[in-house]
């Protein structure tokens, strides 16, 4: 029988490893739309650590702060501007 | 396969390093599960309904912290959010004189159907978030920011004309925004005026009794735990920030034409 307390912790490494690879994604993505959704992934990874950390008032707030407001506003600004990254 | 390559290489740098944190935290301290001296201080103090010297009569520790143990903290940081809207306001000055352009506006008929439904439901949850706050995780911010999302939703769903049509304006907002921080300031000199009518040392942003000043705001209002003024605090926060939020949203989905026809 696996460990509940090592079942959650691992849970948390591995949203943080998938957080990572959302960042990497994020930056290196020339599509800003597509940019933008990586960055809400790795936000609501970090929404999940942060209740597995037992923050729920972290939580309250980040989830509608970096998953609904921050990435709509920035959507607003990309639709104003250009959709595709340059070099 | 360059990229491939790189997320590769960047999952093995962070796994390598986990396992590096690891193996040498099992030689040097880590912090056990135990709960710190500090938070023994907070626990005990929170809620004690026996040893009422410092305690704030609110089950929820946070809350506790952020808006009596360290309320000075909070105010300021109401301030700085106020100043950000403020800036945001004029930088958008004078960019209200526009039209609703002709035909339907919004997304198609299935999004305003589903739309409909949930902005009542985050807005219910959001009040819910607030006026729990003393009791449960939550507070004014976590409610206001929850509720500002159903603006959002309804601006992109219907068009910012279905907010503006209602009378929800950049300038309602501004009020309400005043008039929630003007409930923050009162509710923070409240103890101290008391004081000053009775005679009787108090502080600013004094909640309950403490051992050199007997002023005490109503934990209990009709038997219901109100946590003296952390429920006015929660409330007034929570009108501030949403229309602090809202007022940036509407200034941001103004459209550029309106702007550019604005300065001809």
């Amino acid at each position: 029988m696996i460990d509940p307390q090592l079942l959650v912790l691992g849970l948390a490494a591995l949203s943080s490893l998938f957080s990572v690879i959302a960042v990497y994604l994020a930056i290196i993505e020339k599509d800003l739309v597509k940019a933008v959704v990586f960055s809400a992934i790795q936000s609501g990874l970090y929404a999940l650590l942060y209740y597995i950390l037992m923050a729920p008032d972290i939580v309250l707030v980040y989830i509608p702060v970096a998953i609904g407001l921050y990435p709509a506003i920035i959507l607003i600004l990309i639709s104003k501007t250009e959709k595709v990254e340059k070099d | 396969m360059r990229r491939e390559f790189a997320l590769l290489s960047i999952i093995l740098f962070v796994v390598s390093v986990s396992l590096l944190v690891s193996i040498i935290a099992h030689y040097i301290y880590i912090p056990g599960i135990n709960i710190r001296p500090l938070a023994h201080i907070y626990l005990n103090t929170t809620y004690n309904l026996v040893n009422r010297n410092f305690t704030a009569n609110s089950p929820e520790a946070v809350t506790a912290i952020v808006w009596d143990y360290r309320g000075l903290d909070t105010v300021f940081e109401t301030t700085v959010f106020y100043l950000a809207i403020i800036g945001s306001i004029a930088l958008g000055r004078g960019l209200f004189k526009f039209s609703k352009s002709s035909g339907e506006t919004g997304l198609s008929i299935i999004v305003k159907s589903v739309s409909r439904i949930t902005t009542p439901m985050i807005v219910t949850v959001a009040v819910s978030i607030a006026l729990h706050g003393h009791l449960t995780p939550g507070g004014g911010f976590q409610g206001g920011s929850t509720a500002a999302v159903a603006p959002l939703i309804i601006i992109i769903a219907f068009s910012q004309y279905f907010l503006i049509e209602r009378g929800i304006s950049k300038d309602l907002m501004l009020v309400i925004r005043s008039l929630g921080l003007l409930m923050i300031g009162i509710v923070a000199i409240t103890a101290y005026f008391i004081g000053v009518f009775t005679k009787t040392p108090a502080f600013v942003l004094q909640n309950q009794a403490k051992t050199v000043s007997p002023v005490s705001l109503p934990a209990y209002l009709g038997g219901q735990l109100i946590s003296g003024t952390l429920w006015f605090f929660n409330l007034a926060e929570f009108f501030a920030v949403l229309a602090g939020f809202t007022i940036v949203i509407l200034l941001l989905v103004i459209p550029e034409r309106a702007f550019k026809s604005d300065v001809k």
